[in-house]
């Protein structure tokens, strides 16, 4: 393993592909660069079906790809607001928490079969998943901490969708666990392996998943907290500057570790690659992860293009009723199929 | 719940009262906001449910009526136009109307049907313009591209035959500045036809679009009585099930030449002022269609105006079609007395009256405008609902700011 970094002691070779794990693939650095091409997509894509050009004129050889490095640059040089009536500590420091939170569930979610011995846990799906419900309750909170109604009424409906559509997305999760019958991840692809993926196991499961996704990430047309036409930016509306950055990046980090999750529990993971070491146990088959993942992630950033906003009381309305529904006849075709297959 | 608020009236100690009570939040959304225009709009909601709206109009109040009355009759078409700049055409005719009835002449029948066919463009494209803001205000910027885009082939013809892209004053009393260049008529029929094709594209994705039925469908109901008493006008009255418009009740221009028909719904809510919007562009290529094909030949100037032209202006007339603005145009004055006209304006009906004292700039010049008159729906229609309808009724009722504050 690592043969070729021959002068680093091999005592700390495991902290070292930690780090890499972290900070550069599927982590940080990986993370960052996505951003640039799922906001560049996603504006490309509206752009085409619009009939315009999009981000163009920033570097117009690749078409505008670096559009979002200008946009940050920009808002770096922005004088950050913090309005008179905010609570200081809790609006200035919870953009930064909520970055933290988004990437946080990554580190659970194996990108291959070797990470077993880098997150030696037997309970990954059950921690990726508790990370992620993390995130709505800070939005909650940086909503009334900044003082400001349209930021007021945003938190609130963020709270009344998060538990209309948590339900599901756990039952949807649930089902998972019911169909595989373990919470270690790296077991979860490993079945789908040897039988098929899990979203032609439980298509219903994989279905709900992403609606629950679709809604707790803002994507169009649940896009309900921070509808621009009636609450400004819903809670992120006394945002400037590097803040409003960071801010407008967290449902987009948040996609990314929800769609990593879907990619290891539905669509098998790193399915045809696989093997043994740094390169061949999690590299390789760590980029067929993470393709899989950006292929979901555009589907879901598209959905802007051809959808308007729904509405929260119907919203609220569904997540209680049909989609609730579906996420128990879930429930009961992973019940059905796991007893059928094992 | 709705049926109580709509009844009490506004009065600022029925407003201090519901300011006083508990778990009541002020809005104020507004003049700054991606969902207000250039307005404020206050509401008041208690949870997410309306119960007060007030519209704040007049932020971009220009005095279109008091800059009139300091002008020539003629210099006063361009200021006319500006309230409304998505639908000038029907904003200038009004007014041309109206001044011509002052002065007690008749524009030949050629000026006419040219007038009709422009109006008619500015109509299809002021309910393009309303299609977009809907779209934008429902969340989906496809719509509100598309409609915007789908303006260009239209703007280009008439900036063909005017020159302007969006202010024409391309109707002056007597008649047009200019008349049709060669081959409009083959230009027209490619833009109408682009634009029948658009417009099954746009009942794919945005007329029968589920999220869209699901947000307007029911929402934003004004029943025809209402309509009728609260005294709103154009689309969304003919929304709302009252067959009135205009142009068959009051022809005016060629109007009464044309066969075309009167849509209504009889729903009356939002969804129905969208499809409305659709179905009168449908009537209005045919209008276009209509006049184009028996289009009269003739003089696009009054006769008397072109007798009085000087040699070299009736060259320019008759080698190019363009009138050139005469002494005698530029210093109208109309005998003492006052006119009104009524206009089909693209948002519904406009009113001009007109008080001439035998001088050379109108004396009284009154312009009542459809938007003004649709401010109803804020206040009687919207409470009630959710908050998140505000923008879905605002942007159906096609709302436009500038044009209601004059």
């Amino acid at each position: 393993m690592m043969t070729f970094l021959y002068f680093i002691p091999n005592s700390w070779l495991p902290l070292l592909e930690s780090a890499f794990y972290a900070l550069i693939f599927p982590g940080f650095v990986a993370i960052l660069l996505l951003a640039f091409f799922i906001i560049w997509f996603e504006r490309k894509a509206a752009a085409r079906v619009q009939m315009r050009y999009g981000p163009l004129w920033v570097s117009k050889r690749t078409g505008g790809i670096i559009q979002l490095l200008a946009d940050m640059i920009r808002f770096s040089f922005q004088e950050f607001i913090v309005p008179q009536g905010a609570d200081f500590i809790p609006f200035v420091f919870l953009p930064g928490l909520l970055l933290a939170f988004s990437v946080l569930p990554t580190v659970f979610i194996p990108i291959g079969p070797d990470y077993s011995h880098i997150f030696p846990s037997s309970y990954t799906l059950l921690l990726a998943v508790a990370f992620t419900l993390v995130i709505p309750v800070y939005l909650v909170v940086l909503g009334w901490a900044a003082d400001n109604k349209f930021s007021f009424i945003g938190a609130l409906r963020e709270a009344y969708l998060l538990i209309s559509y948590e339900v599901p997305f756990i039952l949807a999760v649930a089902s998972a666990f019911l169909l595989y019958g373990t919470l270690d991840l790296v077991k979860i692809v490993g079945i789908q392996e040897s039988t098929l993926p899990g979203i032609i196991l439980n298509p219903i499961a994989a279905i709900v998943y992403i609606i629950a996704v679709i809604r707790a990430t803002g994507r169009v047309p649940y896009d309900i907290v921070e509808a621009d036409s009636e609450l400004v930016f819903g809670p992120y509306t006394e945002y400037s500057s590097l803040m409003f950055g960071f801010v407008m990046g967290v449902p987009y980090i948040e996609l990314y570790s929800y769609s990593l999750l879907f990619s290891v529990l539905f669509l098998s993971g790193w399915a045809p690659v696989t093997g043994i070491g740094f390169l061949g146990g999690l590299i390789l088959p760590g980029i067929v992860t993470f393709v899989k993942a950006v292929i979901v992630m555009c589907f879901l950033v598209f959905l802007r293009a051809v959808y308007p906003r729904y509405k929260l009381d119907k919203a609220v309305r569904a997540g209680w009723s049909w989609v609730f529904y579906l996420a128990l006849i879930s429930l009961l075709l992973s019940a059905f199929v796991s007893r059928v297959l094992w | 719940m709705t049926q109580e608020i709509k009844t009490v009236p506004f009065t600022y100690e029925a407003l201090s009262q519901l300011e006083m009570k508990e778990g009541i939040l002020e809005l104020q959304i507004g003049p700054a906001h991606a969902g207000s225009g250039h307005m404020r709009i206050l509401a008041w909601v208690e949870g997410d449910t309306v119960v007060k709206v007030d519209p704040d109009v007049g932020f971009v109040h220009r005095g279109v009526e008091k800059l009139s009355e300091d002008r020539l009759y003629i210099k006063a078409i361009p200021i006319v136009e500006r309230p409304s700049l998505v639908d000038t055409v029907n904003a200038n005719l009004g007014y041309v109307i109206a001044l011509e009835r002052l002065l007690g002449l008749e524009p030949p029948p050629r000026a006419q049907y040219i007038r009709v066919i422009t109006a008619e463009i500015s109509r299809i494209m002021s309910h393009l313009y309303g299609i977009a803001i809907y779209g934008i205000f429902m969340g989906s910027s496809t719509v509100f591209m598309w409609a915007v885009a789908d303006r260009e082939p239209f703007i280009d013809l008439l900036q063909e035959l005017t020159g302007a892209r969006i202010t024409y004053s391309h109707i002056i009393p007597g008649g047009v500045r200019w008349d049709l260049p060669k081959g409009f008529a083959d230009k027209v029929e490619v833009a109408l036809r682009y634009l029948e094709n658009r417009m099954k594209d746009y009942e794919k994705v945005w007329i029968n679009n589920p999220v869209v039925m699901a947000r307007s469908v029911g929402v934003g109901k004004l029943s025809s009585q209402d309509a009728i008493r609260l005294g709103v006008v154009g689309p969304n009255l003919r929304a709302s099930g009252v067959k009135y418009d205009v142009r068959k009740n009051d022809p005016y221009a060629a109007y009464a030449d044309f066969d075309f028909e009167v849509p209504t719904f009889k729903e009356g809510d939002s969804y129905s002022r969208l499809l409305i919007r659709v179905e009168e562009i449908k009537q209005s290529m045919s209008i276009i269609r209509q006049a184009l094909k028996r289009l009269p030949e003739g003089k696009v100037i009054y006769e008397d105006y072109y007798k009085r032209m000087s040699p070299l202006m009736k060259e320019i007339y008759d080698k190019t079609g363009r009138v050139k603005f005469t002494l005698m145009l530029t210093s109208l004055s109309p005998p003492k007395g006052e006119a009104i006209s009524r206009v089909e304006g693209g948002r519904g009906e406009m009113f001009y009256y007109l008080v001439s004292d035998g001088g050379k700039n109108p004396y009284r010049f009154r312009l009542v405008t459809p938007s003004f008159r649709n401010l109803p729906y804020f206040t009687h229609v919207m409470p009630g609902h959710k908050l998140a309808d505000i923008p879905v009724i605002y942007g159906s009722i096609d709302y436009f700011p500038p044009e209601a504050d004059r």
